[in-house]
């Protein structure tokens, strides 16, 4: 049973259609990935799931049809995300951050906190700071942060908010290999603690690796579809990312690096 | 309503709009001549509201700067000519004369004829003839002529054009939509005040410099040649920059950056250029205007130009600050339609107040269009494609803020006592301007959201007051109270279309209301009088404690003189239970949301916070405070008047808790401290022998500076310089751990960060 899925769903800016009639299952406690190259439309993809950008289409969240949600009231329902360059809070502390995801306001909280502000329970907050590593962080501004731990706290912000599902928009990029393997496995954990992601990233083998089940776009297009190992054999996907088109748009094929391909290709040993 | 919503396409809203003006000033033509008339008179009118209004424009394309002294520009022009024309003379803004506080020091000293040099306040370059008129009286010749004294006015406008650019708009190119937005409100402050200082604010009567002999129309309709130059001109100038813009390179270039720099930097120019002659164009342009369009009304003054901002905002956010074309067509309608307004409310079916037409209503239209334009189009303005990396001020927590509030408040208690009825009065202005400050702190600081309209709520939190403790005799603290619940009403009311969307539209639609409110409400002689809406004193129990209630003295017995100082200790009693309730704001959920929402809206609402109810919640808030506030301060007065409570006093408000720091509530303290009337100009006037007229264009001053240098204002200053004087002197500031993200030590992080690499 899908928690996460669209029907037909379209994003068009101008004439340029940026996702075409796409649709995509994320079943409970599965981790699926989505692909492609530059420009594919995969942030877009992501956008248009959590409300930030209109879309045509539908897309059910849990058994209702939350196309005419607003962003706010999707997340409110359990439908988190991550953005590709954080996007912190950055007047606020790591904490503070992880608190406004946890926390709802009602009218009779905020009479009392006028009078005398709660104490909240942070316990929660603090297991998820450690279990991201951030123990030390709490109290510090994002701004004095490194970029990876940037990325985290936008992760640890994310599931402050309880998700039923997470949409993470290149959780990886800019981190080391080493750095993206830990968060690799972090994801995994995750989601073998029942949490369900929809996962971007242009790391291949981080990819390849650890999801369930793939998804990969080309030009707002579904190209291919299918597990990690259906996935590395497919001829469309290859010819995509290896861009037998340079003539054609070269800033598209250059939006795959070298590195990703050697990655895609990595992942098969 | 969604059928209209879905039908009405935001690209049609302009043509819908210009289709019924088109319509209705159609049917009038045809019903009846005066009618025409009327509205042929506002063409002049109409042509200068265009001009200004494609001023912000060019700004708004040019630098992304919504430029709010684009009214005041055309008020300056005008009387940067009318000085040549008629003195011969080019006025200089003041200049600081370091002298003057030697000055100032030697008559403390008590030596007051003492006198050092002063920098020249004109420049003379010609001089007035006299002639002889008819009948033998003498008459002063103008110094100048025409044409000599116009090139002159507008090379000095290009001038000025040139240093908004590089002294204020350049160095601002990276800074939030706020800054610039406060930048152009300290402006607007200073080219006021500079002008007033220079000629005083009773209007100056201008001789013509267009023929206006009538032309006959149709029907005995006439039009003065004026008026139909001035519209021909518009015309030709707005024909012009639609060409430019849409076929010159340079026009291209400026049209791609206004939506991404990098545009214009691939077509070889430099969006800095750019900003830099669009600046000139439009300081020229609004300039030009304001010499040729004064003689229309036989005089100038400081605000009736000036105030012409608001219908030209309309008209630019009607042609969503891009289409030349509409700008001008919408300036034009809302000229004529002012005129016609004010022929109709002759007729006696027109809303009457004590037998007088109803006034404001002229007002109320472009704030109509604005409120419509905003609710229906639902989306703000195109959101320009640069680079912000100047951040809004930080918004510390406060620290031991019990403690603190409680001493400094029974501090100020203490001190009402024993100072001199001259201190009392100005320790009673701080406490109350602390107030408003503290509403801006709230919507402004925390939230991000510009409302330049805090003082017209005050002054609907004091008129209410007035109405509910007069007419209806409800006793003391229900009638303040009331007046802050009216003020959140009107507030919401005026607010809510803007805070749906972002960028810079709520402080565009308050600015509408707020003159809307003070000529509409505060100026209507049947709700508050000749003299202002009077309010009648507090009192609790039988205890008088208004500022005029006569009181005596605690311990030596006799008679004190006024103010009454236990007016003071209800204001300090007031301060600072506010105090507590905004720091306790920041500190909690809500607190947080809102400046989540100020960081970064798209991140808040993937969070969960509901973007729009916290601005709406904040903006609710701040009202109820400004609403306080305003009660407060009807109290202190005696009475509610369109002088202190409408637009330009909430501008002026805004610099002041600016100044101050808009994020901290230490800023609110500082910006009581230094408002008109307040301590710091009663030191100012009383220690150092500055004149308070000054003061405003300091505020204004200050404003800008705060802007591009240190948006933490006084109290950020003041924090920093405490942390510094306490780092070098080697003590630790004492452990607050995790909540206060100022004081950080590196310690945690570096550990983090190894954790993180392992």
């Amino acid at each position: 049973m899908a928690v996460l899925s669209t029907q037909g769903l379209g994003v068009a800016f101008g004439a340029k259609k940026a996702v075409n009639d796409f649709s995509l299952e994320v079943g409970e406690g599965q981790l699926v990935g989505l692909i492609g190259p530059n420009g594919a439309g995969k942030t877009t993809t992501i956008d248009a799931i959590t409300g930030f950008v209109p879309a045509t289409g539908a897309v059910t969240f849990d058994g209702t049809d939350i196309s005419s949600f607003s962003s706010t009231q999707r997340a409110r329902a359990g439908l988190g995300r991550t953005w590709q360059s954080s996007e912190l809070f950055d007047d606020l502390t790591v904490m503070e951050n992880l608190q406004v995801a946890a926390e709802r306001i009602d009218v009779k909280g905020f009479l009392r906190d006028l009078v005398r502000p709660r104490n909240d329970d942070l316990s929660e907050m603090e297991a998820i700071l450690d279990s991201l590593e951030l123990t030390g962080a709490a109290g510090v501004l994002p701004t004095d942060l490194s970029h990876g731990q940037r990325k985290l706290v936008g992760v640890a912000r994310a599931l402050a908010a309880r998700p039923k599902v997470l949409c993470m928009d290149e959780p990886a990029a800019g981190l080391d290999t080493e750095e993206s393997q830990a968060l690799g496995r972090r994801i995994r954990s995750l989601v073998d603690g029942g949490l369900s992601v929809l996962l971007i990233d242009h790391d291949m083998g981080l990819v390849l690796t650890i999801c369930d089940y793939l998804y990969v776009l080309d030009f707002g297009q579904l190209i291919a579809e299918g597990t990690p190992a259906q996935i590395r054999a497919d001829k469309r996907v290859i010819t995509a990312y290896l861009g037998d088109r340079h003539g054609e748009s070269e800033a598209e094929a250059n939006g795959m690096p070298e590195a990703s391909t050697s990655n895609l290709q990595e992942g098969e040993g | 309503m969604t059928f209209v919503r879905s039908w009405l396409t935001p690209k049609k809203i302009p043509a819908v709009v210009a289709g019924i003006f088109g319509v209705v000033v159609l049917v009038v033509i045809l019903a009846n001549s005066d009618q025409t008339q009327a509205i042929a008179l506002g063409l002049g009118g109409g042509a200068l509201i265009a001009a200004i209004a494609l001023s912000i424009t060019l700004n708004y394309q040019g630098s992304g700067v919504v430029n709010f002294a684009a009214g005041a520009v055309a008020m300056y022009g005008g009387y940067v000519y009318y000085g040549l024309r008629v003195n011969g003379q080019l006025f200089l803004p003041p200049i600081p004369n370091p002298l003057a506080l030697v000055e100032g020091v030697v008559h403390l000293a008590g030596d007051k004829a003492f006198s050092l040099p002063h920098i020249p306040v004109f420049i003379t370059l010609a001089h007035p003839g006299t002639g002889t008129a008819a009948y033998g009286t003498v008459i002063q010749q103008p110094a100048m002529a025409v044409w000599a004294a116009m090139l002159i006015s507008l090379v000095v406008l290009a001038l000025l054009g040139l240093a908004f650019h590089f002294l204020i708009f350049r160095p601002l190119r990276r800074a939030p939509v706020l800054a610039k937005v406060v930048a152009s409100v300290g402006l607007f402050i200073v080219m006021q005040a500079v002008i007033v200082l220079r000629f005083t604010s009773s209007a100056k009567s201008v001789s013509p410099i267009l023929p206006s002999s009538p032309l006959h129309l149709p029907r005995g309709v006439r039009v003065p040649e004026d008026q139909t130059l001035l519209v021909l001109i518009v015309i030709a100038v707005t024909a012009g920059l639609w060409a430019l813009f849409r076929f010159s390179r340079f026009g291209l270039a400026t049209r791609a950056a206004s939506e991404n720099e990098k545009g214009a930097l691939v077509l070889g120019y430099s969006p800095d250029m750019l900003a830099g002659v669009n600046w000139v164009a439009s300081t020229v342009l609004a300039g030009f205007f304001g010499i040729l369009a004064a003689p229309i009304n036989q005089s100038i003054d400081p605000i009736t130009i000036t105030l012409l901002i608001v219908p030209a905002l309309a008209a630019a956010l009607l042609a969503r600050f891009s289409s030349f074309v509409v700008t001008t067509a919408t300036g034009l309608a809302l000229g004529m339609a002012t005129s016609w307004i004010q022929l109709i409310s002759n007729k006696s079916w027109f809303p009457k107040a004590s037998g007088q037409a109803l006034p404001g209503l002229t007002d109320a239209l472009p704030f109509l269009v604005i409120i419509i334009v905003l609710a229906v189009r639902g989306k703000s303005l195109p959101t320009r494609g640069s680079i912000e990396t100047v951040k809004l001020p930080f918004a510390p927590r406060a620290r031991a803020a019990v403690p603190t509030t409680l001493a400094l408040g029974i501090a100020a208690m203490v001190l009402l006592f024993f100072v001199t009825p001259v201190w009392r009065l100005s320790i009673v202005n701080s406490l109350v301007g602390m107030i408003i400050c503290l509403s801006l702190v709230v919507l402004t600081g925390y939230v991000g959201q510009i409302s330049l309209m805090q003082m017209a709520l005050a002054g609907i939190g004091g008129f209410t007051l007035s109405k509910v403790a007069d007419a209806h005799h409800i006793p003391f603290p229900f009638g303040p109270l009331l007046g802050a619940l009216a003020a959140v009403v009107i507030g919401l009311l005026a607010g809510v279309p803007a805070l749906r969307v972002r960028g810079v539209n709520l402080a565009v639609v308050t600015f509408a209301a707020a003159v809307t409110i003070q000529n509409l409400i505060f100026a209507n002689p049947a709700w508050s009088g000749l003299k202002g809406a009077s309010v009648k004193a507090p009192s609790l129990f039988g205890f008088h404690f208004g500022p005029n209630d006569p009181w005596t003295k605690p311990f030596s017995g006799g008679r004190g003189l006024l103010p009454n100082p236990w007016f003071g200790v209800f204001c300090a009693l007031v301060v600072m239970v506010l105090v507590l309730v905004v720091v306790n704001l920041r500190r909690s959920r809500i607190g947080r949301h809102m400046l989540a929402v100020r960081a970064n809206e798209r991140a808040a609402a993937a969070a969960g916070v509901s973007v729009a109810g916290t601005k709406i919640l904040a903006f609710g808030v701040a009202a109820f405070i400004a609403g306080l506030g305003g009660a407060l301060s009807g109290y202190r007065f005696g009475s509610v008047t369109s002088l202190y409570f409408g637009a330009i006093p909430s501008m002026i408000f805004l610099a002041y808790a600016y100044l101050g720091g808009i994020s901290s509530v230490s800023g609110a303290m500082v910006g009581g401290f230094i408002v008109a009337g307040g301590i710091s100009t009663t030191i100012m006037t009383n220690w150092l022998h500055i004149s308070d007229q000054y003061t405003l264009l300091l505020a204004g001053i200050g404003l800008i500076f705060m802007a591009i240098q240190n948006p933490k204002g006084v109290a950020g200053a003041l924090r920093d310089g405490v942390h510094l004087v306490r780092r070098r002197m080697g003590r630790a500031t004492p452990g607050h751990g995790l909540s206060s993200p100022d004081d950080v030590s590196p310690g945690p992080l570096q550990s983090a960060t190894a954790e993180a690499g392992a």
